[in-house]
């Protein structure tokens, strides 16, 4: 166990009182990701975290009848968390967080505006990216230009589903909307525009920007990209942005509200 | 409560991808890929995704069973084992050693492959060894032993983003090598100019710079044309030819028939085209040469390989930094099967049968005097069965009845044995034929190593039990040969196989599984001091001089005929394995494609009034299936295109099962075939 693993196994089982950690470690000469028990060997405990543990997480988290999770979470994690504990998914109390600040190069990596942990455990806080710069390009071009781009993109899927199978809030396992053949034909590769549209729309709500889709795209589809501009939009047209412990979506929310104006029959 | 990540090697393709099995108290949930691996970077095809989904399917084999008349029934290891080697013993004392044969399997890690073919040699008494091999890459090995001198991929997998120029023929690389195809992806993207040679379109050519249709079995015809621009255009390297290579004057003069306009006239490639690629590839810094099936599985697959090392020679693409001849090796461990010497003319190492030295070194190190005579390939054993020559297979992990060309013919083999043992995961269309059947561990399940197409040798973790009572495959030749009474199969741990193998094969010496916990070692790798040779025949090649071929078109062993006018061509898709025993048992993956299909030409299929979905009947002078028709712009008229992944419309009903006179090779790309509405 090396130091971050000892500073680590304190905060999480010590002060925190979790039952398992979730965290990144060096094994066999990789980076791995570990899941330890209390009382276990936490290892030697990397804090360049390339995993999305959070991810890592979903897929275990049916397993694990009982006792609280602790999980080294960036900005993006503990958005995630909160898209997850909100929709019923994760259990809020069972869950807890160890705070990581991003390191500039994975700010930059990232274009992230929103970098840091509400408490900070590890790393030091940094400001966030000013913009996304292919997104910036993106908006400048005629919207022919800009499906002929993502035409061009798309063409390289492969069809791997690793966007959706490494997306921390992609939790539809059994009745995934991609797999509905009136959309994304069974022939099909590359897959067409629709699993790419269908997608995005489908995560608008959803997505917390941490670009795990694009980190996993063995096609070096910019998806991180799309999702950013999904996300413009979202906040243009329904000011709001996910990622809130307490805001429900605005596409699930019934039709209530204000009376409407007297003209509204009017077409 | 117990939570592993358990790091090993993908059990599908060549490219050796590693990723995390999640592993919950001993239940297999998941696949998270390594992010710090070399190859896979953190991303998996969807294979790889799903690779834990057939573990623990219900279905696996579970207890060995064994004959009673028409039934099966379950037995205990001793029995099973014990009635396999008083068979064997039995036949083997009546007709001699070489009536029985061998099969090992290219899903078997290294040292477990080491294990059987030493089952053959040693306890048994045969070099009646091989594997599916045979049936993808044995004419690359052939081929380029003669060119270079190494039968194998001259470079690493990571160096196809980095090249200029990508001349990828006969491989659907995006949809059979995913995480190869990704590097050739990011190359593109990157300006490198990418050529497909193919008669259909795939995933890849669709994104690369020149896509051109070459009718199937005219490879040598381009491949020599393109030769010959290279030469008459003065593009060549000259020092590189004087320097290190042999027979130039032969391929000159070979070649010189092969006109552009000639070659348009038997490959249908356009001569303008012909003369851009020639150029293209000849006068770029950084061209790698890529190739798979498409090459290899013809009647003269070793000479179409030799002819693609002739063009690297040419250009000096050879020897250096994202250049050289890739033969994109299709299962997990094909290469490693070979190097451990499941072979029935190498020993492990690649160290030959026929040299009486190599023979002694072996019969010295193993303790047992070893058999003369070179063994018969797995394709020429069924023949040999059907008639009467081989009357006992033991067959571990080989679903001949759906694989090999000609299942009628196979099945006429089986059925002609004596005797028959088959190990596997799951019963198949084989093992039902089989008088013992042994219940074998999965890649999750066991200890070892893969060695990936391009020479890296992975670690493979086990991460859980197997099933029942099911053994690895190593302790299944351990037992075997123990009951035989061979000596040398006392060993308790993969990690002592390879550290034997290790010191009988100088191309993995310094292999350990000490030293892969911690480093990435590629073989050759001659000491335990130095991590191997990423890039074969830097500076020169080992065998002195490298050797052109003057090989020259030839016809398929049979072509479309009046009553059987269409070439069918067979292959794979993404989301299927060969004969589907893991693929077809993963839900997502079976969901994906889970119906036999054949494609064809939309003008063809407009002609035969056949539309898209329609049932057909597609026959060839050996036999029928009935499936549904894909009708496609993506395939060149006049050929056909069926996967072979799917029992139940088995596309090897079909195939031809001429063989490669050198490899012994089917030609599965070329029957002739014809279509009519069912």
């Amino acid at each position: 166990m090396n130091d971050l693993g000892r500073k680590l196994a304190k905060i999480a089982f010590e002060e925190r009182k979790a039952d398992y950690l979730l965290a990144a470690r060096d094994e066999s000469g990789n980076v791995a990701p570990a899941f330890v028990s209390k009382g276990e060997d936490v290892g030697d405990v990397r804090m360049d975290v390339p995993y999305q543990l959070v991810m890592v997480l979903t897929k275990l988290y049916p397993w694990i009848g009982k006792g609280k999770i602790a999980v080294v979470a960036r900005r993006c994690d503990e958005k995630a968390l909160n898209e997850l504990t909100k929709r019923g998914i994760f259990d809020a109390e069972r869950i807890v967080k160890v705070g990581l600040a991003c390191s500039k190069e994975q700010i930059a990596k990232c274009r992230c505006d929103d970098p840091v942990p509400s408490k900070v455990d590890f790393g030091e806080p940094q400001k966030g990216a000013a913009s996304d710069e292919l997104a910036g390009k993106l908006l400048k071009m005629t919207g022919e230009e800009r499906l002929k781009f993502w035409v061009r993109q798309f063409r390289k899927c492969n069809k791997c589903f690793g966007c959706t199978t490494n997306c921390p809030v992609c939790f539809c396992d059994h009745a995934c909307v991609l797999e509905e053949r009136e959309l994304v034909a069974e022939k099909s590769i590359p897959p067409g525009l629709a699993f790419h549209l269908v997608r995005s729309f489908h995560m608008a709500d959803k997505c917390i920007e941490c670009g795990e889709c694009e980190r996993s795209c063995p096609a070096d589809i910019p998806l991180l990209t799309l999702r950013k501009l999904v996300k413009k939009d979202m906040k243009e047209l329904y000011n709001y942005a996910p990622g809130n412990e307490k805001a429900i979506s605005p596409l699930l929310t019934t039709l209530e509200g204000d009376k409407l104006e007297d003209d509204s029959n009017v077409c | 409560m117990s939570v592993k990540h358990v790091l090993t090697t993908c059990p599908y393709c060549g490219c050796g991808c590693n990723f995390y099995l999640q592993v919950v108290d001993g239940r297999l949930v998941g696949v998270i890929p390594c992010k710090t691996d070399v190859i896979g970077q953190g991303r998996l095809c969807i294979k790889g995704y799903n690779a834990h989904a057939f573990v623990q399917h219900p279905d696996r084999l579970t207890h060995p069973l064994v004959r009673d008349g028409s039934q099966m029934r379950k037995a205990s290891w001793d029995e099973a084992l014990d009635r396999v080697v008083s068979e064997i013993k039995r036949i083997s004392s009546k007709y001699g050693p070489d009536s029985v044969a061998v099969f090992s399997s290219a899903k078997f890690t290294n040292e477990e492959n080491y294990l059987v073919q030493k089952l053959a040699r040693v306890a048994i008494g045969t070099n009646n060894i091989d594997h599916c091999a045979r049936l993808c890459h044995a004419s690359t090995v052939a081929g380029l032993v003669y060119s270079f001198g190494s039968g194998a991929m001259t470079n690493s997998i990571p160096e196809f983003e980095d090249a200029d120029c990508l001349l990828v023929t006969g491989s659907n690389t995006l949809e059979t090598h995913p995480m190869i195809g990704a590097r050739m992806v990011r190359a593109i993207d990157r300006g490198a100019k990418a050529i497909v040679v193919d008669p259909r379109e795939t995933p890849l050519s669709r994104i690369a710079h020149i896509s051109l249709h070459q009718r199937p079995g005219t490879d040598i015809a381009w491949i020599d044309g393109i030769a010959r621009i290279i030469i008459t255009e003065n593009l060549y390297d000259k020092e590189f030819v004087e320097t290190r290579t042999a027979k130039f004057e032969e391929l000159k003069s070979a070649v010189e028939e092969y006109t552009p306009e000639r070659v348009e006239a038997i490959s249908g490639i356009p001569k303008d085209k012909l003369v851009e690629v020639a150029r293209l590839y000849a006068r770029s810094k950084k061209a790698m040469i890529a190739y798979a099936m498409g090459v290899t599985q013809h009647s003269n697959g070793t000479e179409i390989v030799r002819s693609l090392a002739n063009l690297a020679m040419l250009c000096g693409h050879i020897g250096k930094e994202s250049s050289g001849v890739n033969p994109l090796r299709g299962q997990n461990n094909v290469q490693g099967s070979c190097d451990a010497g499941a072979l029935p003319n190498y020993y492990p190492g690649y160290q030959s049968v026929a040299a009486p030295e190599m023979k002694a070194k072996f019969e010295k190190a193993w303790n047992k005097q070893l058999p003369e005579k070179p063994g018969v390939t797995l394709t020429e054993a069924f023949e040999l069965a059907a008639k009467g020559q081989i009357k006992a297979i033991i067959s571990f992990g080989e679903n001949a009845m759906v694989s090999d060309p000609d299942i009628t013919h196979v099945e006429k083999g089986i059925r002609n044995l004596e005797f028959f043992a088959a190990a596997d995961i799951f019963n198949t269309e084989t093992t039902k034929f089989a008088h013992v059947i042994l219940p074998a561990a999965c890649y999750a399940e066991k200890d070892g190593t893969f060695t990936c197409t391009d020479r890296k040798v992975r670690r493979v973790r086990k991460a859980v039990d197997a099933p029942g009572e099911a053994w690895p495959d190593w302790k299944i030749a351990c037992e075997l040969g123990k009951r035989f009474g061979a000596p040398g199969f006392d060993f308790s741990s993969p990690a002592q196989v390879m550290d034997e193998f290790a010191s009988v094969a100088p191309i993995y010496a310094g292999i350990s599984f000490d030293r892969l916990e911690k480093e990435i070692l590629t073989w050759p790798c001659t000491a335990k001091d130095q991590p191997g040779a990423r890039i074969l025949h830097v500076g020169g090649f080992k065998m002195g001089r490298g050797a052109f071929a003057p090989v020259k078109h030839a016809d398929p062993a049979e072509m479309p005929s009046a009553e059987y006018p269409m070439i069918l061509s067979t292959g794979r898709n993404l989301f299927q394995y060969h004969t589907g025993t893991m693929t077809r048992k993963s839900p997502k993956l079976e969901r994906e494609a889970p119906v036999p299909y054949v494609e064809m030409n939309d003008a063809d299929a407009r002609r035969m009034k056949v539309a898209e979905g329609d049932r057909v009947r597609v026959s060839s002078k050996r036999g029928n299936i009935t499936l549904v028709a894909r009708v496609t712009r993506n395939i060149m008229p006049g050929v056909l295109f069926i996967p072979f992944h799917y029992a139940e419309a088995a596309a090897n009903m079909l195939t031809n099962p001429a063989l490669d006179p050198i490899a012994k090779i089917p030609e599965y790309k070329v029957c002739a075939a014809k279509v009519e509405k069912a």
